[in-house]
């Protein structure tokens, strides 16, 4: 063996390092140590060794060599060692990456996001949310609302009736329940019943239509209607409601169109278009190209309605709209079939917030 | 309505591409189903006209609306040379007209014609054609003509098959029939009107006409009939008779009065123009209390109010007059004459639309109705709603929407037997799988949990909350939930089933949160699994029932007949009766330290943990300790416990609001207990 020169510390000190980087663990770490710095065989004992046969003016030098990379290699050690135990998994360490007692929330039904959605922009705007009887006598659906029986616009909404009358919740025995409400209008007329004007309420719930089940119908679905009802109401009160509304709901850049079209329950009556949001009226699939959206109906109370519940139709101005909640769900949400909303198959209904 | 765009063009220049026209229609209230390029700037526009425009069901209604929103001039057929043949009116030789019910028939005219035989020429059959009519034979292609035309239904009968030549407009008699064209026989009833002759009945009035007067290859004289029926009586009969026809649907929704006589005189110039026939003698025209139109009054003002828009003068005028409404200025308005094609005009508002819609709803401002006061309160079951729905939502449970009606055998297997009759049927369901209203939230549920269970879905946790019907209770609103499959699945812990715990506790926690105290007693229900089944009362009051779905019910649902399907209903109507006050004063906090004490017993297991809790109770409520809680921690049963005994263990909390317990106290409170127990339930202290 040939005795230690002036670069075989640096070397003995790279070569421990490159050792020390091969170990696998700490155990294998030490065994690297071991050979280096240990008491028997190790390049440190050699080294020692070879001062006691080395020539006596390399004595000093060798044993100076000997304590230098014994130094080096313990303080290289120390911070290796402090780093392996900072860097030790600790006792009672768990997997951070396992999944999480996450406790089960349920969700909300995609038609009731929706509806709340709907409600707290209604609530802001000054609107009271109202509900009312599902089973209706032909008075409150259809009579009150300007359509007397034989009136052609009954055949417009293809009816459900029952069997028998249900007896309605006053208890009165004219109190009778002959049908399913076509549309939530009824709890308007149950409502200007018994308030005055000004009235200002939306009212939302299940409606049912003797429509069979396909992509785009059900016999059952969730309307949202609206009343204002006061001194000098006009149409263009009506447009600048629906804005407001379409503006939270669908896009701060809506625009709102009317098309003229028939209620018998309004009049002026008008379809209500929202400028697509997806294209921003450009023209897209969304819209066919069309630029534009339906979202529901609405007008101006007509006076016949008023005079069914007995308000001044000369002192008060009305407007009402509806608006489908299903229609609006599929819009926002890019459904493509309303009977998922119906399913309940929990795939679907988890892909909405909770 | 299918409009052949040359054929506008014969009462209005306009030189404007289809599509445009279709684009302004449909902001005037005339929705555009299709547009049809024929080639040549003319095309077809399908018009989905609305059921108050009936004049609108014609060339002329829809040529005078495009002439109005383009402001232009529009001809009418009087304006038209030869448009009209001038006939005399007065008394036929050829055939006797008289209307029996004049309520049902304000007007009939009729004309007869000897027939040359020629066929229809090109120009009118492709007319036809293009408007979705198939051409027949000369006569019946002008009286189609003329429908599409003017929108006024005609028809024409073999005069020679009409007995002793006459016409006569009645009502049917009890069980008469006729064969109508279509070679249905049919039973009228004497709310039907007919036209008839001296023996039977010809036609049905503004529906159909009868087989046997049809016009034929071999008819040589023909009576053309051109009348007014009253709407809502073609309207009744066309139900009843299950029948609708191009006829029905305009003189249902309402002919024009005014429209027979110039039909009918359309009618005899286009048979004259094509050589079809021969005009014999003056034409009929019956119309015994001729109708006057009617006026209405439109004010300024008003019409600023309703439109909250003040539209000038000008475009008032212009508007109405465009229309064919006759607008005299007033102080503040305009008196306007109502033509009588115009059936959907009844009152100032529907004027008001009118200028409205011509004007343009785009010109209308974006305002908002002022807030006069602060908003009404809502219905007290919307936020009631929305605490259920969080309350399940935290117990893992996501919200269902399933249909209100139900098919009656699902029904039936969720009541009592004896509440079957209760039911509400629906009296003209979709099919027999909706035909009653659910009477229960319950099989809509199970239904949703089997869809999801042939879904491959294993744990299904659902809940709904909408309206449940009877004939007893009418309508109520109900929460229901169900739930199969596994809860709390943690890789950490093997994993439970739901169980009848799982939907007691959700009943607990919902009644907490709603203010109910709740009591639970078994019960025996057809749908529920025998021992898993309890009412859920308050006050005395069933409020809901809890449960294992039987198998059978389960399998027929379409879920696995092993899976163990647990549900819990409640009224919510009820429990809003039951409702105590939300806010109450806040107790002190206790002011002195709690002293517990473990306690461990057997007992029959047939004993409810329920009465032991009364025994408890009942026995700690006094001195010296007083007890303040007691809960169940532990229920064991096996080894070490006699077969048909369970152990329980209690822990009783005792608590004093004015001092600090000693020991000696609470063991005394304890030994009052324990010795209750012993003496009411032979419980034996472990």
């Amino acid at each position: 063996m040939s005795l230690p020169a002036s670069s075989s510390v640096a070397e003995q000190l790279a070569a421990f390092e490159r050792e020390l980087a091969t170990a696998g663990s700490l155990r294998d770490a030490q065994a690297v140590r071991d050979r280096f710095l240990g008491r028997k065989n190790s390049v440190v004992a050699s080294w020692m060794q070879m001062i006691a046969s080395a020539p006596v003016d390399q004595k000093k030098l060798i044993g100076r060599y000997a304590n230098e990379l014994k130094q080096q290699i313990e303080a290289r050690w120390t911070a290796y060692a402090e780093a392996a135990e900072a860097n030790a998994r600790p006792a009672g360490a768990v997997d951070v990456t396992l999944p999480g007692r996450v406790p089960r929330l349920g969700r909300r039904h995609p038609l009731t996001v929706v509806r709340d959605r709907m409600e707290g922009i209604f609530t802001r705007m000054g609107f009271a949310i109202v509900e009312g009887p599902e089973i209706e006598d032909e008075w409150h659906c259809f009579d009150a609302l300007n359509m007397p029986a034989e009136h052609p616009a009954r055949d417009m909404q293809d009816t459900l009736y029952l069997g028998a009358p249900v007896r309605g919740e006053s208890g009165r025995p004219d109190d009778r329940r002959t049908m399913l409400r076509t549309h939530t209008s009824s709890i308007q007329i149950r409502y200007m019943q018994a308030h005055t004007p000004p009235i200002r309420i939306v009212a939302p719930g299940r409606v049912y239509r003797r429509d069979d089940l396909d992509l785009t119908h059900t016999p059952m679905f969730t309307q949202m209607e609206g009343l204002v009802v006061d001194e000098g109401i006009s149409l263009a009160d009506l447009k600048g409601t629906l804005l407001a509304f379409a503006r939270d709901m669908f896009s701060e850049r809506a625009r709102v169109r009317f098309r003229p079209s028939f209620f018998p329950y309004t009049e002026p009556s008008a379809e209500v278009d929202i400028s697509c949001w997806q294209c921003d009226g450009r023209g897209c699939a969304m819209c066919k190209q069309t630029g534009w959206v339906e979202i529901g109906g609405c007008g101006m109370v007509h006076p016949a309605v008023f005079e069914a519940v007995g308000i001044d139709a000369e002192r008060y101005t009305g407007f009402a709209f509806g608006v489908g909640i299903e229609r609006v769900a599929i819009l926002r949400h890019q459904v493509q079939d309303i009977r998922l909303f119906f399913e309940n198959d929990l795939r679907f209904l988890e892909q909405f917030p909770y | 309505m299918k409009l052949l765009l040359s054929w506008v063009w014969d009462f209005v220049d306009i030189d404007v591409p289809a599509r445009a026209i279709a684009d302004t229609m449909a902001l005037r209230g005339f929705e555009v189903a299709s547009v049809e390029d024929l080639g040549g700037g003319d095309a077809v526009i399908d018009f989905e006209v609305t059921a108050n425009r009936p004049d609108c069901l014609s060339v002329i209604g829809l040529a005078r609306e495009i002439a109005t929103a383009y402001d232009l001039p529009m001809r009418e057929l009087d304006a038209l040379p030869n448009a009209l043949a001038s006939v005399h009116l007065g008394a036929s030789a050829d055939v006797a007209v008289t209307i029996e019910d004049a309520e049902l028939c304000p007007r009939y005219a009729a004309a007869v014609a000897d027939l040359v035989p020629v066929s229809t020429p090109a120009w009118m059959s492709t007319r036809l054609q293009a408007s979705g009519v198939r051409p027949i034979s000369a006569f019946v292609d002008i009286t189609n003509y003329v429908l599409l035309e003017l929108g006024h239904p005609m028809h024409a009968f073999d005069l020679d098959t009409l007995a002793q030549r006459q016409i006569r407009v009645r009502r049917a008699t009890a069980g008469e029939s006729i064969t109508t064209l279509d070679g249905a026989a049919r039973t009228l009833d004497p709310e039907m009107l007919v036209i008839a002759d001296t023996a039977r009945p010809q036609a049905v009035a503004g529906v159909m006409g009868g087989a046997a007067s049809e016009v034929s290859a071999t008819t040589t004289r023909i009576a053309f009939e051109s009348a007014y029926f009253k709407p809502a009586s073609v309207r009744r009969t066309s139900k009843r008779l299950g029948l609708k026809t191009e006829a029905s649907s305009r003189f249902e929704r309402g002919a024009d009065v005014n429209a027979p006589v110039v039909a009918l005189r359309r009618a005899i110039a286009l048979m004259q123009q094509i050589g079809a026939g021969v005009l014999r003698g003056p034409a009929v025209d019956v119309y015994p209390a001729p109708r006057s139109p009617l006026t209405l009054h439109l004010r300024r003002d008003r019409l600023a109010r309703v439109l909250g828009l003040r539209v000038p003068d000008a475009d008032v005028r212009r508007i109405l007059t465009s229309l064919r409404l006759g607008a005299t200025d007033t102080a503040d308005g305009w008196d306007v004459v109502v033509p009588t094609f115009r059936v959907d005009l009844l009152r100032e508002v529907d004027l008001i639309e009118e200028v409205g819609r011509h004007y343009g709803f785009d010109k209308l401002d974006d305002a908002f109705p002022e807030m006069r006061q602060a908003a009404a309160l809502p219905d007290a079951r919307i936020a009631r709603d929305q605490l259920v729905r969080r309350v399940l939502a935290s117990t893992g449970l996501s919200e269902a929407v399933t249909f209100g009606f139900i098919e009656r055998r699902a029904a039936e297997g969720f009541v009592a037997a004896e509440a079957s009759e209760s039911i509400v049927a629906v009296a003209n369901p979709l099919s027999a799988k909706f035909d009653v209203l659910r009477p229960s939230l319950l099989p809509g549920l199970l239904d949703a949990v089997a869809h999801n269970r042939r879904h491959g879905r294993r744990d299904v946790a659902l809940y709904e909350i909408g309206a449940r019907f009877s004939h007893a209770s009418g309508e109520t609103r109900g929460v229901a939930l169900a739930w199969t499959g596994s809860v709390a699945e943690h890789w950490s812990t093997p994993a439970r089933m739901a169980d009848f715990f799982d939907a007691k506790g959700a009943v607990e926690l919902l009644c907490s949160a709603l203010g109910v105290t709740a009591t639970f007693e078994p019960i025996r229900e057809p749908f529920l699994v025998p021992g898993q089944a309890a009412r859920v009362t308050t006050g005395g009051r069933t409020i809901g029932v809890i449960g294992q779905v039987s198998p059978a019910l389960v399998e027929r649902a379409g879920a696995p007949r092993q899976d163990a399907v647990v549900v819990a209903e409640l009224d919510l109507d009820a429990v809003d009766a039951a409702r105590q006050g939300a806010v109450e004063s806040v107790k002190p906090l206790p002011r002195y330290p709690f002293v517990v004490r473990d306690l461990s017993i057997v007992v029959s297991d047939a004993l409810p943990a329920e009465i032991i809790r009364g025994t408890i109770q009942t026995a700690g409520h006094g001195q010296p300790a007083p007890l303040v809680a007691v809960t169940f921690f532990d229920r064991y049963q096996g080894k070490g416990v006699p077969e048909g005994s369970i152990s329980l263990s209690l822990r009783l909390t005792f608590q004093a609001p004015d001092r600090t317990l000693t020991d000696p106290e609470v063991q005394t409170s304890f030994d009052q207990i324990l010795t209750a127990l012993v003496r009411e339930h032979a419980a034996v202290q472990r």
